[in-house]
């Protein structure tokens, strides 16, 4: 195999193997029906398509801390709803409430997040509830 | 690679000119004249009134038996899959296809032209709907977005899909369909802030007939289509 080829191989091997572990989660992943409230401190609040990620610390009745992937709409759709980029920032206290992976894993699907001074926003979009990006 | 470069600076340049166009399309004469001659201005952003994961929501699918077997599957895969790895080709970031790009969750932007009806849609794609009577493609290649051509009928634009590869899914549960695909949308404004979009699904190895579903669209005044990358955040951990 000459060079050309092996960083082409390479290349598309990354390719897949990014694909592999995709983040554009469909909301049939989620159990839709059960609803559960989380309060934790912003790890980081990442403002990307296809899905605004806010990265959760949440401690335990035990003290110990887990992190939650807490997923919403699309920056285009939260930013004709309210959101912008610095809604929050690491360290922030905030409370989210929504539904959880079907799998068991620390993601939830986010429906209304509350501020620390008491504003909520919409996680997903628009027309009751319309808008998801799927 | 070279080949291909002027093709992709062409369509490039073309996707930019349209971008342009649509964003100075609310101010423009320009942009507008055509419409306002002999046909009825649907320019501007609309959105889907309500969503469903289905495309028909009352009923089941007319599908041909290995077809239903297939959506059967497809709807089971949906909602055990790990989240990481959704079988929706929408999820992975493959072009919706006809017609399902029209009921995404994302809005959607008609820009009138002298010889075609753009549509720039959010998830990154331009669909042209040649409105000048030239007629289907001879021996069209199959793709994502097919071949549309369309004809007004007093009101109405009647737009006319086939051209159209068997890769993408006509709901979000995974309803099934193949290459033989023709796909009738009969659009109309029901009111100024209205648009109603008639889909005919007519596939025969599919379906057992083609059947008719209709979608409510409402105009966004306020809104303008921003830039989408579905793939930008593809590796999070």
């Amino acid at each position: 195999m000459n060079k050309a080829a092996a960083a082409l191989t390479l290349a598309v091997s990354l390719l897949l193997g990014s694909y592999s572990a995709f983040a554009h989660h469909a909301r049939a992943s989620f159990d839709v029906d059960r609803s559960i409230t989380l309060k934790g401190t912003v790890a980081n609040f990442k403002w990307t398509n296809p899905h605004t990620f806010i990265f959760l610390d949440v401690k335990d009745e035990k003290g110990s801390v887990d992190e939650w992937r807490i997923e919403a709409n699309s920056p285009n759709m939260l930013s004709r709803i309210g959101w912008t980029r610095e809604l929050m920032k690491s360290g922030d206290q905030v409370s989210v409430t929504g539904s959880p992976a079907k799998d068991g894993e620390k993601i939830l699907r986010l429906e209304t997040l509350t501020l620390a001074n008491g504003q909520k926003f919409d996680g997903q979009g628009i027309n009751g509830g319309v808008g998801h990006a799927e | 690679m070279k080949k291909y470069l002027p093709a992709t600076i062409l369509v490039t340049a073309l996707t930019f000119s349209l971008a342009l166009l649509a964003q100075n399309g609310q101010r423009s004469a320009v942009a507008k004249a055509p419409a306002t001659s002999a046909h009825p201005d649907f320019s501007g952003v609309w959105f889907e009134r309500e969503y469903h994961r289905n495309i028909l929501s009352e009923g089941n699918p007319p599908l041909q038996p290995w077809a239903d077997e297939l959506y059967k599957k497809r709807k089971l895969e949906v909602t055990t899959s790990d989240p990481d790895h959704p079988p929706d080709p929408v999820a992975r970031c493959i072009p919706p296809g006809v017609p399902r790009i029209m009921y995404l969750p994302f809005p959607w932007e008609i820009v009138h032209a002298r010889d075609r009806v753009v549509m720039i849609f959010e998830v990154q794609i331009v669909r042209q709907i040649f409105t000048d009577g030239r007629g289907h493609a001879k021996d069209v290649d199959p793709t994502y977005m097919g071949d549309s051509v369309g004809k007004w009928e007093g009101d109405t634009l009647v737009i006319d899909t086939v051209g159209l590869n068997d890769k993408t899914w006509l709901d979000a549960n995974g309803l099934p369909h193949t290459d033989a695909l023709h796909v009738v949308e009969r659009l109309r404004r029901v009111d100024h802030d209205t648009l109603k979009a008639e889909f005919t699904i007519d596939d025969p190895k599919a379906f057992t007939k083609a059947w008719t579903v209709e979608k409510l669209f409402d105009l966004k005044p306020d809104w303008h289509i921003k830039e989408y990358v579905c793939a930008e955040d593809n590796e999070i951990k």
